[in-house]
C-alpha cells in the first residue's frame, strides 16, 4: 500500500470541492470555517494578495472587474473561439494574449489565464486539505467534464501544477459521479446514465457496470451550457421587468448574484421576491418572481439537454448496452423540479436522488484517488473518449484516427503519402472535433514532417496517436524511409497566430471595445432578427390558427417593435437584441405547435 | 499494428464468438491493470478491432496474407447504393448546417418536418446497406474454409466492398444521431 495520500478534487464552474478516503469512506472535507463547497471564484482587492471563495464572491459586486468567477468556462479554450455574447458575459474583460489564448485584464496592466485563476482554488483546495488532515498533500485527482477536449483537461493539468500539485489522475466528472453512487447498490451487472448539468457544462453519460467492470459506454454533452446561463436569463428578465435600462458593472453582477439566489430558492418555493435594496443610488427595487415564470425562462434552455440525452441513449443501445436502469443527477442545477419533469417525459426513467448533487463528483474522485494509493477495492474503471481526433488530409477533409467513444487508453495509427511529385514535407494538423471539415473541428496543433522529394505516393508517413487514460494525446508522426520520429508536443489551446492577427484581435477588444461593442452586436442582433421575422411569418401561416388570440397578438406586438428598431435610423443594439429576446420569448408556443405539427406529419 | 488476435489470446479467426472476446479482453485488462504495466491500450485497441467483423477480416488478412493489397476502388454492384448515399447525406448536411446555424426556437421547430423526413431517408438507406452487407457477412465460414487452402482471394475481394459499406454505414449513423439531437 502507498501510503502517500491523494486527494481527489472537483475543479467546478461554480464550486470546488475536495475530498479523500478517510478508513476506507469517502468524505468531502470542510475549511475552518466548516464550509465544504468552495465558490470557484478568485478576486485581486488593490494592494493586497488575492481572496479565494466566499470572500471572493462577497466583493463581486463592488469590484466585478476584478473578481473572477466561471473560469472554467474559458479553460484551453483561445479567444478567437468565444462567441462576441460569450466575450462579453463576464463582467471581468477577456482579452486575448500573444498567441491567441484567452487572458483576463484586471486592470490596464495586469493580465492573469484561466489557469492561474484556477491554480488559486486548487491551491485553497489543497490548503484545505493538509489543515483537515494534518499534512503534506502533493497529490490529486482531478474531475473535468466528460465533454472536455484534449486543450481543456492540458489546462487542467497545468493549473493544479502551478498550485503544486501533480495530477495522479484526470477522472470525467460523470464517471466520478456513478463511482460515488455506489457500486454495492446496484447488482452484477447494471446500466446507469449519469446527468450532469453543472454551472458551466452539461454532458451526459452512459456507463454499464459488468463483472467487476464499470465501462462509460456512451457520453455526448455541450460544453457551453450550465446553471450559469440560466442566471444570465433570469437577470436579464428581471432587468426588462425592473425596466432598469443600461446596466453598470458592479448592478450587473448584483443583479447576477440575486437571479442565482431566485433561482436556488425556486427549487422549493412557489414564488419569490428578488430585492434590490439601493441598487442605483438612493433607488431600491424589489420585484416577485413565480417558478411558473421562471420555468418559461428556463425551458429552452433545459431543453437544449433533451437531444443530447437521445442521442447518447441511441449511441449506447448501438453499442449493445442493456436498457438503463438508473438515472443519477448530479449538478446544482439538476435541482431544479423542471429538470426533473422534464427527463422523466424524456426517457421515461424516475431520477434517483439519494445522491448529494454538489459532492457526488467529489467523493467520486476520492475514491479514485483511494484507489490509486490503496486505501480502497481496485474497481477497474473504463472510460471513453468523447471526441473524435484525426488529422486534416487532402482537401480540407477531417480523417478520424481515433473514433469517439472509443475505450482509453487507446493508440491508433495510419500511413499517410505525398499528394504531388516532388513534395518535401507533409503538415500534420491534428483535430479534435466530429465535423466532416477539418476547418469546423478544433485544431489542437501542428508539425511539419520534412521527406527527402520524390514522386507522388513514394513517401510514407506514419502517424500514431495515443490517448492516455486522462484523456490527454500524444502524437507521433514518423517518416519510415528515414526512422526519423517527431513528437507533436500539443500542451496548448492556443495554437501560433500570425501576428498581425494576434494585434487586430487586441485592437479589437481593448483599444476598441466601446466604440465597436455596439455595431458588432447590432451585427449579430440584426442576423437574429432576420431569421426571427420570416420564421414568425411562415409559422403563423402553418399553425398561427391553433394560437389564442392574445398570444397571437402578442407575437405580432414583439415582431412589430423588432422591424421598428431595424428600421430605425440609429442602430440601437441593446434594444434590438431586448426586442429579439421579447420575440424569441413570445414565440415559444409557437414554436411547440410547430414540432407538434410537424410529428402528426 | 500487432497481431490484434495474439493480443487477447484468442484463435485467428472470422467467426469469434464476441463473448469470447469480451471475457478475453477483461481477463487481460484485469492482469494488465493488476501489474500496472501492460499496455492497456494495445487491448483496448484489439478489442475494437475483433469486434467490429470488418476490421477483423482486415486483420485476419493482415496476419494470414500480408502480401495482398485490397482494391480500393468502389466495386460495380454497389455503384447503385454509392449513387443514392451521397445526395442523401448532401441534403442531410446541408439540413443540419441550417439547423445548427438557427439561433432561435423558432427557426429551430421550422425545420422539425425536414429533419424528420431526412431521418426517415437516413433510415431508409442504412436498411438497404444492411443486408448487403449481410451476404458478405454470411460468407465469412467460406473464407475460412478457403484459408485452409491457402486461398485469400475471395475474403480480399470482400474486404474493399465491405470497407465502402462500413463507412456508409457509419455515415449514415453519424447523421441519424445528429438528426436525432435536434
Amino acid at each position: 500500500m502507498n501510503d502517500e495520500i491523494i486527494i481527489g478534487i472537483d475543479l467546478g464552474t461554480t464550486h470546488s470541492l475536495v475530498g479523500v478516503v478517510d478508513s476506507g469512506f469517502p468524505i468531502v472535507l470542510a475549511n475552518e470555517k466548516g464550509e465544504r463547497l468552495l465558490p470557484s471564484c478568485v478576486t485581486w482587492p488593490i494592494g493586497r494578495d488575492p481572496l479565494v471563495g466566499t470572500e471572493a464572491m462577497r466583493a463581486r459586486a463592488l469590484a466585478p472587474a476584478r473578481t473572477v468567477a466561471s473560469i472554467k468556462r474559458f479553460m484551453g479554450r483561445t479567444f478567437a473561439d468565444l462567441s462576441i455574447e460569450e466575450r462579453s458575459e463576464p463582467p471581468y474583460r477577456l482579452v486575448p494574449g500573444s498567441r491567441g489564448e484567452i487572458l483576463v485584464a484586471l486592470d490596464e496592466k495586469t493580465l492573469v489565464s484561466p489557469e492561474e485563476v484556477s491554480a488559486f482554488i486548487l491551491a485553497r483546495l489543497k490548503e484545505t486539505a493538509e489543515a483537515a488532515l494534518e499534512m503534506p498533500v502533493s497529490r490529486a485527482v482531478v474531475t473535468v467534464p466528460a465533454y472536455f477536449n484534449h486543450s481543456q483537461r492540458e489546462a487542467t493539468r497545468r493549473a493544479a501544477e502551478l498550485a503544486g500539485l501533480t495530477v495522479e489522475r484526470i477522472l470525467n466528472e460523470p464517471t466520478a459521479a456513478a463511482l460515488a453512487y455506489g457500486l454495492d447498490r446496484l447488482g452484477e451487472s447494471a446500466t446507469v446514465a449519469v446527468y450532469d448539468l453543472g454551472g458551466g457544462t452539461f454532458d451526459l453519460s452512459v456507463l454499464q457496470l459488468r463483472e467487476g467492470f464499470f465501462e462509460v459506454i456512451a457520453t455526448a454533452g455541450d460544453t457551453r451550457l450550465g446553471g450559469d446561463d440560466l442566471d444570465l436569463a433570469l437577470a436579464r428578465f428581471l432587468a426588462g421587468e425592473l425596466d432598469l435600462g443600461v446596466l453598470s458593472e458592479p448592478e450587473e453582477a448584483t443583479l447576477r448574484m440575486r437571479a442565482r439566489e431566485a433561482k436556488e430558492a425556486l427549487s422549493s418555493e412557489e414564488r419569490v421576491v428578488v430585492r434590490l435594496p439601493f441598487f442605483r443610488g438612493e433607488s431600491s427595487y424589489e420585484v416577485e418572481i413565480t417558478r411558473e415564470r421562471f420555468e418559461k425562462l428556463a425551458l429552452p434552455l433545459i431543453e437544449r439537454t433533451g437531444p443530447i440525452c437521445r442521442r447518447a441513449f441511441a449511441e449506447a443501445a448501438e453499442k449493445g448496452a442493456a436498457a438503463v436502469e438508473k438515472l443519477i443527477l448530479v449538478g446544482g442545477s439538476t435541482r431544479i423540479p423542471l429538470v426533473r419533469t422534464k427527463l422523466k417525459e424524456w426517457l421515461g426513467l424516475e431520477p434517483d436522488l439519494s445522491q448529494h448533487p454538489d459532492e457526488a463528483v467529489a467523493l467520486g474522485a476520492a475514491i479514485q484517488a483511494g484507489m490509486l494509493c490503496g486505501r480502497v477495492r481496485q474497481i477497474l474503471l473504463v472510460d471513453v473518449t468523447p471526441l473524435s481526433l484525426g488529422i486534416e488530409t487532402f482537401g480540407g477533409l477531417m480523417n478520424v484516427i481515433i473514433p469517439r467513444n472509443s475505450t482509453i487508453p487507446v493508440k491508433a495509427g495510419e500511413l499517410f503519402t505525398n499528394a504531388v511529385d516532388g513534395q518535401a514535407s507533409m503538415a500534420i494538423r491534428v483535430l479534435q472535433g466530429e465535423r466532416e471539415l477539418a476547418k469546423d473541428n478544433w485544431l489542437l496543433g501542428e508539425v511539419t514532417l520534412p521527406f527527402t522529394p520524390g514522386p507522388k505516393s513514394s513517401a510514407r508517413v506514419g502517424v500514431q496517436f495515443a490517448i492516455n487514460r486522462d484523456g490527454i494525446l500524444e502524437v507521433l508522426a514518423r517518416d519510415t524511409a528515414t526512422g526519423e520520429d517527431h513528437v507533436l508536443e500539443i500542451r496548448d489551446a492556443a495554437v501560433d497566430v500570425e501576428d498581425e492577427a494576434v494585434e487586430r484581435m487586441i485592437s479589437e477588444s481593448i483599444d476598441y471595445a466601446f466604440d465597436d461593442m455596439n455595431e458588432r452586436i447590432w451585427t449579430e442582433a440584426k442576423f437574429k432578427s432576420e431569421e426571427l421575422l420570416p420564421a414568425v411569418a411562415g409559422a403563423l401561416e402553418w399553425v398561427g390558427d391553433r394560437l389564442e388570440e392574445d398570444e397571437r397578438s402578442a407575437i405580432t406586438t414583439a415582431a412589430k417593435r423588432v422591424r421598428e428598431i431595424l428600421e430605425a435610423e440609429t442602430h440601437d443594439a441593446a434594444a434590438l437584441k431586448k426586442a429579439n429576446a421579447a420575440l424569441d420569448e413570445a414565440t415559444q408556443t409557437l414554436a411547440a405547435l410547430l414540432v407538434e405539427a410537424a410529428f402528426e406529419g | 499494428m500487432t497481431n490484434p488476435f495474439a493480443i487477447l489470446g484468442l484463435p485467428e479467426s472470422l467467426l469469434l464468438d464476441p463473448a469470447a472476446i469480451e471475457t478475453s479482453w477483461r481477463e487481460h485488462h484485469r492482469e494488465s491493470e493488476a501489474a500496472s504495466a501492460g499496455d492497456a491500450s494495445d487491448h483496448n485497441r484489439a478489442r475494437a478491432l475483433l469486434s467490429d467483423p470488418i476490421s477483423c477480416l482486415a486483420a485476419w488478412l493482415e496476419v494470414k496474407a500480408p502480401a495482398i493489397a485490397p482494391d480500393r476502388s468502389i466495386p460495380p454492384a454497389l455503384m447503385d447504393l454509392f449513387a443514392k448515399i451521397g445526395p442523401v447525406l448532401a441534403r442531410t448536411d446541408a439540413l443540419l448546417a441550417r439547423h445548427r446555424q438557427a439561433t432561435t426556437a423558432l427557426a429551430r421547430a421550422l425545420l422539425t418536418k425536414d429533419c424528420i423526413t431526412a431521418q426517415l431517408e437516413v433510415q431508409a438507406l442504412l436498411q438497404e446497406i444492411q443486408p448487403v452487407k449481410a451476404t458478405f457477412l454470411d460468407r465469412f465460414a467460406a473464407f475460412e474454409k478457403a484459408a485452409e487452402h491457402e486461398d485469400f482471394a475471395a475474403a480480399a475481394a470482400a474486404l474493399g466492398p465491405l470497407k465502402f459499406l462500413k463507412k456508409w454505414e457509419e455515415q449514415c449513423r453519424e447523421r441519424l444521431l445528429a438528426l436525432i439531437a435536434t
